[in-house]
């Protein structure tokens, strides 16, 4: 099945189109990371490339622990709120998906209930909460809840994907001996990867992206995640806005994100092709 | 079979994840250990002082000398707020709202003494520490720390604009704003920068211009007993100034979403022949375009009427002590230690920020990096304050909304809206925008 | 009786029989049993951080109660939704948010296949443009939202010249759309993406070999197999596309009438400190939004999750 010149041509052409599209307003924040905060305003139209390059901003970012630790708490948290909620989420969606049982309906519309409540007004009574039991301002403060709030997402995409696997497969491991959790682990398991892979991605972003919870229920670089750290970014002085901080803050910031999705994407779409049945 | 081979991805996949969750968790349990243990044992009393974040390092000096000043009663721990004030009152108002006991001495922006002291949220200033508060600090920052009658903060620094102009564009100063926008005019004709920069965007700021423009002209927002607005021909004159100033070809296009440091930007980008604006553009001119530092003067905010000097309104931080501080007497000590005038003339030079205490204007220690001293004290001592009133944040977000953008301001209708809405955010009747 | 004693976990009819009543029962207790077990840790995570605020939430917007005087909150029953529904800040709010949401939504669905088949089906680098795509979504909000507010200013950015497009209503709407879209279509293009890898490759060669096209083999097999992931792409991304924040935020601040139904909620609640109304909003909020899922799922039917596909 070699694809044809006029094939290959076209398909290089759209991903290089999509790359660009996609990629210039990252390389502007890139730009503006490497502009002196000084030179940033232009007379007449702004060029996008520096003038003239600088490691100031990224020397300013990194000179006190005032970033550093965030982004440090940002990857712990991120990490470990995803890997609970996928792995809760993945138990409920097998269920949601295989089993018959009441309350199934109520289970899916808490979840979507708690998905779609402005979270605005749940800030200040789990502030109130955390405070009493001494968890504001901690890691498990932040994680607790991210795993609530990224568990309906999970619940709804693995269920998605759970159904979508073939009960022979299953049957058909019993049937060769395997004991149900044998057949859980060796048969739907890796069936199920790409929707687990595609979770926990989705997951592990929207902890890194988390904005209010991140600054209502922190006090201190001790718990507080990178996203609320750029809030307390300071310019030179009390009116500037910090451009060229927060701009080489967020290149910083996406790095670990790339290296994390370069490392899983391969999974997305592994082991689910053909064949499988027939194996 | 298949099996196998999905197998291996399979844990592949889960292990590496395994390790980075159990190491992870191992930190996160280690962390929090040490989180735990800070405060045990005797010795000197940790006074928590939470204040804006400040790129100067003048404030850290401050808390590192009073700490040492302290003779072994104390420590001062600054602990740095977000940067837009906003975020600031927020974070504060949470906090004391749930009592918490971590907090003594609180950095409040000038407008937000009335609504805390309204709410029990703020110890007042009695005895010997109100004297040292008040002696030999300016009138009009004590006025924005006062609430019926009582002191509840001590003002430790100020902020006020004067106008910035170029004298290559400019010979002299216009007095007026009248005569400002006609200067503009002319210069427009001439074929040069001409626009004055101000702030017009849909915020603090714009409240702030209208309410030095409604004071400039003799009247004021609310009454004195702040139960009603009291606006009227002065906000009626305020309004056609700043609708004048938005159509005339003196705006920067972006006026409406421009900010302090938008302004600023405009300013050094050759684009602007006026600046209303904070003394944080003196230096940073100086820093960022040097060739046009030797052009840059500055003068008194432009009059309303010719015959009566401006009343600019003033911003700055008051520091407050919380009624739920273990420690109030220590953080009384150790706040008066914080803007004493060691530290506020250090502020002063260090970060820009107007002192409070007004020997320091006299002081020659002040005039290389403060060349403007004699002006700002004379805009201070002639300063208007923003309405006083536990309501002033309903208040600050009608009005920003009725005057931004300010080229839509119809004067003979916004005065009336503004009014009665004015009146519903005194009673919390209603949403606000 | 001895046969199908795999009958427990598979949900298969039970084989009946004499004592057939009594194993149906108990293979469907085990069932039972077992469905709740693997349900509990995820209801009881959700119960215990989500419970009570939202109760909480329910409970103060029937009072009067402004965070600074707890000691005079008072019973005021539907009076906060009254003076939500009757302020034209709320209905100005709502139409923007659903211009907003309507608008990124569509784009982002079209925009988001189109690169879920690229991320899929590319033949070079499927590995750095399926990395390159999802760049955008892992950028900080409110850092990306910092890029785009300067990319537009005038004289600071690359995409404007002397006018300021943030400073009018309609194109600052517009703006913060394409940030929207800029943003949040990599979360699309990623489930959608996971939804193709679903539909097998067999299916599509037969219809190939029966003659189909290209937009045929699209529209007739691989779309409707697709169902329950778009299903969980579009309710997802609408929802929290009605309930933006962080980018009118830093862009316009709500400023110049752009304000959307969070951010209103935002101002009353925490800058007016009037928890009753605040909390009215956010109750309101999520009406709209429970509305908008209830369409969709009513739509979509049987690729809900719960519903089974067998």
């Amino acid at each position: 099945m070699a694809a044809t010149t006029r094939q290959r041509s076209g398909w290089l052409t759209a991903n290089i189109v999509t790359m660009l599209l996609v990629l210039i307003p990252v390389l502007w924040v890139v730009s503006l990371s490497f502009k002196n905060p000084a030179t940033i305003a232009a007379t007449g139209r702004a060029t996008f490339w520096p003038t003239s390059w600088t490691w100031v901003n990224y020397r300013g970012i990194f000179s006190s622990s005032e970033f550093t630790r965030p982004l440090l708490n940002s990857i712990g948290i991120g990490l470990i709120a995803t890997f609970i909620s996928v792995a809760l989420a993945s138990l409920a969606a097998y269920a949601v998906a295989r089993l018959a049982f009441p309350g199934k309906q109520v289970l899916i519309g808490m979840a979507l209930l708690i998905a779609m409540f402005p979270l605005i007004s749940l800030v200040t009574p789990m502030f109130g909460i955390e405070r009493a039991l001494g968890l504001f301002n901690t890691w498990p403060g932040l994680i607790i809840p991210y795993i609530a709030f990224g568990l309906p997402l999970g619940i709804y995409t693995l269920s998605a994907f759970f159904r979508e696997i073939p009960w022979e497969l299953e049957k058909a491991a019993k049937v060769d001996g395997a004991t149900p959790f044998q057949a859980f682990v060796r048969v739907i398991a890796p069936l199920a990867a790409p929707g687990m892979v595609t979770t926990a991605i989705l997951v592990f972003l929207f902890c890194w992206n988390e904005f209010l919870l991140a600054i209502s229920l922190t006090s201190t670089t001790a718990a507080r995640t990178a996203p609320a750290a750029l809030a307390f970014f300071t310019g030179s002085s009390q009116f500037a806005v910090p451009t060229g901080s927060i701009s080489a803050a967020a290149v910083v910031i996406t790095i670990p994100i790339i290296i994390f999705v370069l490392f899983f994407q391969r999974r997305i779409v592994a082991g689910l092709t053909s064949g499988a049945v027939k194996g | 079979m298949r099996s196998r081979g999905s197998g291996k991805t399979d844990s592949r996949r889960r292990g590496p994840r395994l390790l980075a969750g159990g190491l992870t968790g191992v930190l996160a349990g280690s962390l929090l250990a040490a989180c735990g243990t800070s405060s045990a044992g005797t010795g000197p009393v940790t006074i928590n002082f939470y204040n804006f974040s400040d790129p100067s390092g003048a404030v850290q000096t401050a808390v590192n000398n009073c700490s040492t000043q302290s003779g072994g009663k104390y420590v001062i721990t600054y602990n740095k707020l977000p940067a837009a004030a906003d975020q600031q009152r927020l974070q504060l108002v949470r906090r004391l709202a749930a009592a918490d006991p971590s907090m003594d001495i609180l950095g409040l922006d000038v407008t937000w003494e009335a609504e805390f002291a309204q709410a029990g949220w703020i110890l007042p200033w009695t005895g010997t520490y109100l004297q040292q508060a008040t002696q030999g600090t300016l009138k009009v920052p004590l006025e924005t720390a006062t609430w019926h009658s009582k002191l509840y903060a001590v003002p430790y620094n100020s902020n006020t604009q004067l106008l910035w102009y170029r004298s290559d564009l400019v010979k002299t100063p216009p007095t007026t704003w009248t005569q400002m926008i006609n200067d503009a005019i002319k210069l427009k004709n001439e074929g040069k920068p001409h626009l004055i920069e101000i702030q017009g965007a849909q915020y603090e700021g714009v409240t702030v211009w209208f309410n030095t423009m409604v004071a400039s002209a003799g009247g004021s927002i609310l009454t004195p007993n702040a139960l009603h607005a009291s606006l009227g021909a002065p906000a009626l004159t305020a309004l056609k100034i700043m609708r004048q100033l938005a159509t005339s070809p003196a705006a920067d296009p972006s006026l409406t979403v421009q900010m302090e440091d938008q302004n600023r930007l405009a300013m050094e980008s050759g684009a602007a022949a006026f600046e209303l604006n904070y003394p944080f553009v003196y230096p940073s001119m100086k820093a960022d375009n040097p060739a046009m530092f030797k052009h840059f003067r500055w003068a008194l905010y432009p009059r309303v009427n010719p015959n009566v000097p401006a009343h600019v309104t003033i911003g700055g931080i008051d520091m407050a002590v919380s009624r739920y501080s273990p420690h109030p007497q220590l953080a009384f000590q150790a706040a008066l230690c914080l803007r004493d005038r060691a530290n506020q003339l250090n502020a002063a030079v260090k970060g820009g920020l107007p002192p409070t205490l007004a020997s320091l204007y006299s002081d020659p220690a002040l005039f290389p990096d403060y060349p403007f001293h004699a002006d700002i004290l004379t805009a201070l001592q002639n300063a208007s304050v923003r309405p006083k009133t536990p309501a002033y944040q309903n208040i600050s977000i009608v009005i920003s909304h009725l005057v931004s953008p300010p080229a839509s301001i119809q004067p003979l209708s916004t005065e009336p809206a503004m009014a009665s809405q004015i009146n519903d955010a005194l009673q919390s009747k209603g949403l606000v925008p | 009786m001895t046969t199908s004693t795999e009958v427990v976990t598979s949900g298969e009819p039970a084989v009946t029989g004499a004592s057939g009543r009594r194993r149906l029962s108990e293979g469907a207790r085990a069932e039972r049993r077992l469905g709740w077990l693997l349900c509990a840790p995820a209801v009881i995570a959700m119960l215990l951080v989500a419970g009570y605020p939202i109760f909480y939430a329910v409970y103060l917007s029937l009072q009067r109660y402004d965070l600074r005087f707890p000691q005079l909150a008072h019973f005021v029953g539907l009076s906060n939704y009254g003076a939500v529904l009757s302020s034209s800040y709320w209905w100005h709010a709502l139409i923007v948010t659903l211009i907003i949401t309507v608008v990124s939504v569509a784009i982002e669905f079209a925009l988001g296949m189109l690169l879920a088949l690229l991320m899929y089906r590319t033949i070079f680098g499927r590995g750095t443009v399926r990395t390159t795509i999802l760049i955008p979504y892992g950028i900080v909000t409110v850092a990306a939202a910092f890029g785009w507010q300067y990319a537009w200013t005038p004289h600071i950015g690359y995409l404007v010249g002397s006018n300021a497009p943030l400073t009018k209503t309609g194109s600052a709407i517009a703006i913060i759309i394409l940030a929207e879209i800029w943003k949040t279509t990599p979360f699309m293009a990623l489930l959608l993406m996971a939804g193709l890898s679903l539909v097998p490759e067999d299916l599509l060669k037969a219809a190939r070999v029966d003659g189909a096209t290209a937009w045929q083999r699209f529209y007739r097999v691989t779309l409707p197999l697709m169902k329950p992931a778009i299903l969980v792409a579009l309710l997802f991304r609408t929802l929290d596309a009605f309930r933006i924040f962080d980018n009118i935020y830093v862009l316009t601040a709500g400023g110049n009438g752009t304000y959307s139904v969070s951010i209103l909620g935002y101002d009353n609640l925490f800058t007016a400190l009037n928890l009753g109304i605040g909390s009215a909003i956010s109750i309101l909020i999520f009406i709209c939004v429970a509305i908008i899922a209830f369409i969709f799922i009513r739509i979509f039917g049987a690729a809900a999750p719960g519903t089974t596909g067998r």
